[in-house]
């Protein structure tokens, strides 16, 4: 039997566990082979030592103590705690889909008022846009100064040879598209038409809206028209000039002659002159006669040369930005066009032959 | 009759006898028999835990955790004659699971056979293992027992519960095989092997 075998039987050994014959055999091996002696004696002193071990006594007050344990359980194990408790000892194929389901509710909630967010910021927005936007009432004003704008624009563009008289004509005969173009509501319409003879009153409010930044701009231009809008600028205040005036130009051999005709014109066609100063003559006129009125005041004179009629159209440019009231608003926009509907200004223009 | 199985009786009869009615009354929700049942077991119980992990504190919160258990489950126990063998597992399951616990948190490693053996009388230079010397002499009962209880928390954790089960609690090989769900034969090589690894840590430990 060799030393491996042997030690392997140390427990049943000392255990008493062999047979008679099996125990004679290796304490005859240990008899002759001192190393597994040896480690038997070692062997057999570990497990003295290991049954020596006493039994430690239960620390004082074990009991009272698991007692206190328990009652503490007893107490936390609300009916709340309980039923988590219980939710924690569901089967995961409850858990499980529950889990699922208040995730997903979680996502669309998030989803939702991240998305509610936003917009109610927009409508807000929208809401502040619309407060701040113009009525109804004041887009189709604007959009008819902006019409009268363009045709103006058309008028200055167009070429010198077309005769100024024609130009005046188009433009007039452009103003009944532009009621038709015009979207704006009928009861805005009914205003306009009131206002047709326009009021000392609405002529100041229309007066005062010359835009500041057209009066810089008249300043920057030639000091000839800055010169004449001056002139009659104490008058001016009292009649609508809000749309630039019609501009005719004049080739004249006797000046107080023509200035005297052209005020019993103004007269006839139930207008009012504004300003007679130098060679300049500015007068005011009913809509429906001005076309009549223009065409009378052609005949007085000859249409200029192209050369001096361009320098004329610069001037014109110049005056048609006369000079404003202080303190203008924009606001007041509207009554200036209507008011400009109503009557028209036209500047004669005398160059001495 | 071996000394293995003299001691096991021994402890049987150290340990009273639950009567079926005290298991019963506990069952029907009896405070008074739970309280019985504790006390006759309490030993038992809070030094399979010693044993286990060592340390008093936490053998003593082990033993009453095993306790709360058995108040909490005793309803569920449908044959009151294994009442000792389902407290044992109880037991040995806490202290698995409890073991697990602390190893995770390093609770072992500060624990070692080099370091001095405290005593009540204080620090004692490391006793020398020579199973030739007299250990009445040479060492204190006490001192065995702590280089005893080092050495089995040097074991693998199935080693330690055979040697605790076996060489300190008593119970027999089939006792063992039931609560383990071993065969005797296994059990026995297996103890075999768990008291010659603690013999060379002693041996290790004090060379």
């Amino acid at each position: 039997m060799d030393c491996e075998r042997i030690r392997d039987r140390f427990s049943s050994l000392w255990e008493k566990g062999l047979t008679s014959l099996e125990e004679k055999d290796i304490r005859g091996h240990l008899s002759s082979c001192p190393e597994c002696r040896r480690e038997f004696e070692q062997f057999e002193k570990m497990m003295q030592w290991l049954h020596s071990v006493e039994e430690v006594e239960v620390p004082d007050g074990f009991f009272p103590e698991l007692h206190k344990k328990i009652e503490e359980r007893k107490t936390k194990a609300t009916p709340g705690k309980r039923s988590a408790g219980r939710w924690l000892k569901l089967p995961i194929s409850i858990k499980l889909p529950a889990q699922a389901v208040a995730m997903v509710a979680i996502v669309f909630i998030v989803l939702y008022l991240s998305k509610m967010m936003p917009t109610g910021i927009y409508h807000l927005k929208e809401s502040k846009q619309t407060s701040s936007l113009p009525t109804s009432e004041q887009k189709s004003e604007q959009m008819l100064a902006h019409k009268e704008a363009d045709e103006e624009r058309k008028v200055l563009e167009r070429p010198a040879e077309t005769p100024r008289v024609k130009d005046v004509g188009q433009v007039e005969t452009s103003a009944p598209a532009k009621e038709r173009l015009d979207g704006s509501p009928p009861q805005m319409k009914a205003e306009a038409k009131k206002e047709e003879v326009p009021s000392p009153k609405s002529e100041i409010i229309a007066h005062r809206t010359y835009d500041l930044r057209e009066q810089e701009e008249a300043k920057s231009l030639s000091a000839e028209p800055e010169r004449a809008g001056k002139g009659f600028a104490a008058k001016e205040k009292s009649v609508v000039t809000l749309k630039p005036p019609q501009e005719i130009v004049l080739r004249i051999s006797d000046r107080e002659k023509v200035v005297s005709r052209l005020q019993e014109l103004v007269k006839q066609f139930g207008g009012e002159v504004v300003a007679t100063e130098g060679n300049m003559f500015v007068a005011s006129l009913p809509t429906g006669t001005f076309s009549e009125f223009e065409k009378e005041v052609a005949e007085l004179g000859s249409p200029p040369e192209e050369d001096k009629l361009i320098q004329e159209r610069q001037a014109m440019g110049s005056l048609k930005a006369a000079p404003a009231a202080p303190g203008v608003r924009r606001e007041e926009a509207p009554k200036r066009v209507v008011d400009a509907e109503g009557r028209k200004t036209v500047r004669i223009l005398l160059i001495q032959e | 009759m071996s000394i293995g199985e003299g001691k096991n009786r021994l402890l049987m009869k150290a340990s009273p006898k639950i009567e079926k009615e005290m298991i019963e009354n506990c069952k029907a929700g009896d405070q008074k028999a739970f309280a019985e049942i504790v006390l006759h077991r309490q030993k038992k119980v809070f030094n399979m835990a010693y044993r286990m992990l060592g340390n008093l504190e936490e053998a003593k919160d082990l033993a009453q955790e095993v306790f709360i258990s058995v108040f909490e489950s005793i309803k569920d126990l449908k044959e009151e004659i294994k009442f000792d063998a389902w407290l044992t597992q109880i037991t040995l399951n806490h202290c698995r699971n409890r073991w697990k616990y602390l190893k995770r948190r390093h609770y072992f490693n500060s624990d070692s056979l080099e370091d001095p053996i405290e005593t009540e009388d204080g620090n004692m230079p490391r006793a020398i293992y020579d199973p030739s010397d007299n250990p009445e002499t040479l060492y204190e009962k006490k001192m065995i027992q702590e280089l005893i209880q080092r050495g089995l928390l040097k074991l693998k954790d199935d080693q330690r519960e055979l040697l605790v089960l076996r060489d300190l609690q008593g119970f027999s090989y089939e006792e063992m095989g039931e609560l383990l769900g071993l065969p005797e034969g296994t059990i026995k090589s297996k103890l075999h092997r768990a008291r010659m690894d603690l013999k060379e840590v002693l041996e290790r430990s004090t060379h």
